[in-house]
């Protein structure tokens, strides 16, 4: 039974103001691309059902505003959180650098409790831009980031043109999965009874 | 499960419940869920004096230091404003077993226009139960509700409510789980709160308070497999939120037996008890016959609701009266011992399993030799309290509300003809509430209180009743009222509500709520209460379970 139950993973998507998370986001779970830029204020939240080795489960995508000013959901945005999602935009180097603050962010606020495993995948993203002329951080680059840090998975992708995000997402999903710890005997409480708290409440007839 | 079966009492593998379909013949005077009446039905928006035509906000902030913000306009997810037009009423035999509409989600034009959603979310925002709809699909929903939680706590606040247009959003943090209903019901923000509380406790009935620990553990644990199955007992509380007044008087009710009975009933449990076991109750389907509990033990009426709604909507119970099984995990036993009547035995052991058993069968042995279930059975034919009987009041120097006693060439005797709906004076309906006993006693529906919907209707106005006499913070003033001051006691008009009268009346020991003919006479509907005081004082020693006080309050 356990194994035939739909599971549900949540996945946090980070980065940089502007660098295409939404766009992702949208490319993957709708297929559609807009040119327009418009900020994500707060959050917003996407869902997809994948099927995986037989399986299928749903993506929970919660995607960020990039911008500080909106950045106030704290702890609790990150809680629970199974894969986390560093997006970057390879014609930006400010972006890139900054990835190693969106990880530490993330591995303090959701403080998981194997931080050294903790499933990430970097994206790099607007690969179609300009043909590939304006890109200031090279594939070599990233990949020696994500080697660096435990081997992260990293993606090449266009979120205008669809390129790879298909891939990118697969590969979420399949580390997230991976990250599911085994599942734990369930142990029942006993009731409490006597002193209890519950004993004052409600009966509110002091009139 | 088979009453041998050696599983039952293993806490290892949680028990998971296979139920399924509930039996809608199981509980009296039940409204097919799916004949939700218009939710124009329950607006009294012609009653300007209504507790709930102004908002609670304000009152709320000041009193608890939390928030209660006003949204005109809707959240990140709107909810379109409704012009209801739910599913055709199907029969009973075409209900369908557990969740309905399990195919919509969020995006569904008839998801948003449903009444009233209930939603259950674990703090990291992933969601475990939706009334309607998939949970999976509501997903986004869910994080949504989350991050709106999340955001109000990082100001170091909670919120509790928030309205939107005619919805009202009522938010529960209970640790680890998060409860949300969202609703244009018009319901007062008290009960819909009270009813997501037992919400949450109905899930630790089901899965005991370990789940706080387990969220500790892991913030990712998924709740959602170890309720597996319970679609029904969610369906079927959320069901009695709009027939059982249990729900929102806090209170219990019994079936009405003669003294003798219950004393009988009540002296075969009692022997059980001495023997670790801390409550044996005896019930015939939502209602009493007697219960037994170990000295300073307590038990709060809200969980026999849940007990009770746990056993009543688990088919597997029903289908095999004679089957066992336990619900929080092994400490409650139930035994199924004839049609409609079961026993509960409680006990803070868990492996106290043979030793219910053995106590389940001394206690069997004896009552089948006795006349207690079969005097059951008749008094569920026969039903309680009518206001067709009620008696005339004999006159008593004691009358509690004497100010408007009438002559006696009064009116009331060229009413009491034409009383063929309803009772005297044209009271339709009653609840009195105990307040030292924790008990109430309902009237039964008679014309023209004759419909489910009219039965919602009627119930809706009671609660709407009792939630703003117990809400401190709005005060009677909201409504009509005159003290008498002769007796230190409140008595209010709640004027007309959809075509019905309705009186409250509390003392300090008991709560009387009354619905008339909206063209009744004050003065005589008064009188009329004080018959209804009067009577259930005289055949108390039937309705109520006297003696015994459970409950250490």
């Amino acid at each position: 039974m356990a194994s035939r139950r739909r599971m549900l993973l949540k996945v946090i998507i980070l980065g940089d103001s502007g660098v295409g998370k939404t766009s992702l986001m949208n490319q993957y779970v709708n297929r559609k691309f807009s040119n327009q830029y418009k900020a994500t204020i707060g959050a917003d939240f996407l869902t997809k059902e994948v099927q995986f080795e037989d399986r299928l489960f749903t993506l929970q995508i919660w995607d960020t505003a990039g911008q500080e000013r909106f950045q106030s959901l704290g702890v609790a945005f990150y809680r629970g959180a199974d894969c986390c999602v560093l997006v970057y935009d390879v014609n930006v180097m400010k972006s890139f650098d900054n990835l190693n603050h969106w990880r530490e962010e993330f591995l303090i606020q959701a403080s998981p409790s194997d931080p050294e495993n903790f499933p990430f995948v970097v994206l790099g993203n607007k690969i179609d831009v300009d043909g590939g002329n304006s890109r200031v951080v090279s594939e070599k680059k990233a990949k020696a980031w994500c080697a660096s840090k435990g081997n992260i998975p990293y993606f090449e992708t266009s979120a205008k043109e669809g390129f790879n995000v298909e891939d990118a997402f697969q590969c979420i999903a399949k580390n997230a999965l991976k990250n599911e710890p085994e599942e734990e005997m369930y142990l029942p409480d006993t009731i409490e009874v006597g002193g209890g708290g519950r004993q004052q409440r409600s009966t509110g007839c002091e009139c | 499960m088979s009453e041998t079966s050696s599983s039952a009492h293993d806490p290892e593998p949680p028990i998971r419940l296979n139920l399924p379909p509930l039996s809608p013949s199981l509980f009296d005077a039940e409204p097919s869920e799916l004949q939700q009446p218009n939710g124009s039905a329950v607006r009294n928006s012609s009653d300007p004096s209504s507790p709930t035509s102004s908002g609670y906000a304000a009152e709320q902030g000041s009193s608890t230091a939390t928030i209660v913000t006003q949204v005109e306009e809707v959240l990140h997810n709107e909810i379109q404003e409704i012009t209801i037009d739910d599913p055709q009423p199907l029969s009973h035999s075409s209900r369908l077993p557990g969740k309905r509409h399990s195919d919509e989600d969020d995006a569904s034009i008839s998801w948003r226009r449903r009444k009233k959603h209930f939603f259950v979310l674990s703090h990291s925002g992933k969601p475990i139960y939706s009334r309607y709809g998939d949970e999976h699909k509501l997903a986004g929903f869910s994080a949504t509700l989350q991050a709106i939680i999340s955001f109000v706590e990082n100001g170091g606040d909670h919120v509790k409510l928030v309205r939107a247009g005619k919805h009202q959003v009522v938010f529960l943090v209970k640790g680890p789980i998060y409860l949300v209903c969202i609703s244009c019901t018009e319901e007062p923000y008290e009960s819909l709160r009270g009813q997501l509380e037992l919400f949450h406790g109905q899930i630790i009935v089901i899965l005991t308070k370990s789940v706080n620990r387990c969220f500790e553990k892991n913030p990712k644990f998924d709740m959602t497999p170890l309720l597996g199955g319970t679609d029904l007992v969610f369906s079927s509380l959320v069901h009695s939120f709009s027939w059982n007044p249990a729900t929102f008087l806090h209170a219990y009710t019994c079936l009405p037996l003669a003294y003798a009975t219950r004393q009988a009933a009540s002296a075969i449990l009692h022997d059980v008890t001495d023997s670790g076991v801390l409550f044996a109750i005896l019930m015939c389907r939502h209602k009493v016959i007697s219960l037994v509990g170990a000295q300073k033990a307590s038990l709060h009426p809200d969980d026999m609701l849940l007990l009770a709604n746990f056993v009543m909507s688990s088919e597997s119970f029903r289908q095999d009266f004679r089957s066992i099984f336990s619900c929080l995990l092994a400490t409650v036993q139930c035994f199924g011992i004839s049609d409609d009547t079961y026993l509960m035995l409680l006990t803070t052991s868990s492996d106290a399993f043979y030793h219910l058993k053995d106590c389940r069968i001394s206690i069997e042995t004896v009552l089948v030799k006795s006349n207690v279930l079969s005097e059951a059975q008749r008094s569920l034919v026969d039903g309680g309290m009518r206001v067709e009987d009620l008696p005339p009041l004999p006159y008593s120097g004691s009358s509690h509300l004497g100010q408007h006693r009438l002559p006696s060439d009064s009116p009331e005797r060229l009413r009491e003809p034409d009383c063929g709906i309803g009772g005297a004076a044209g009271l339709w309906h009653f609840i009195y509430r105990s307040i030292y006993l924790d008990q109430y006693i309902s009237s039964e529906f008679s014309s023209p209180i004759n419909t489910p919907k009219q039965q919602k209707r009627l119930y809706r106005a009671y609660q709407k009743l009792f939630a703003s006499m117990h809400d401190k913070g709005l005060g009677p003033h909201k409504t009509q009222f005159r003290r008498d001051e002769n007796y230190g006691n409140y008595f209010f008009v709640l004027g007309s509500v959809e075509g019905i009268v309705l009186l409250c009346w509390v003392t300090q020991d008991f709560e009387l709520y009354a619905a008339f003919d909206p063209l009744a006479d004050k003065a005589l509907a008064i009188k009329t209460c004080n018959r209804v005081c009067q009577w259930v004082k005289d055949v108390e020693n039937e309705i109520f379970l006297l003696g015994v006080s459970p409950f250490s309050w």
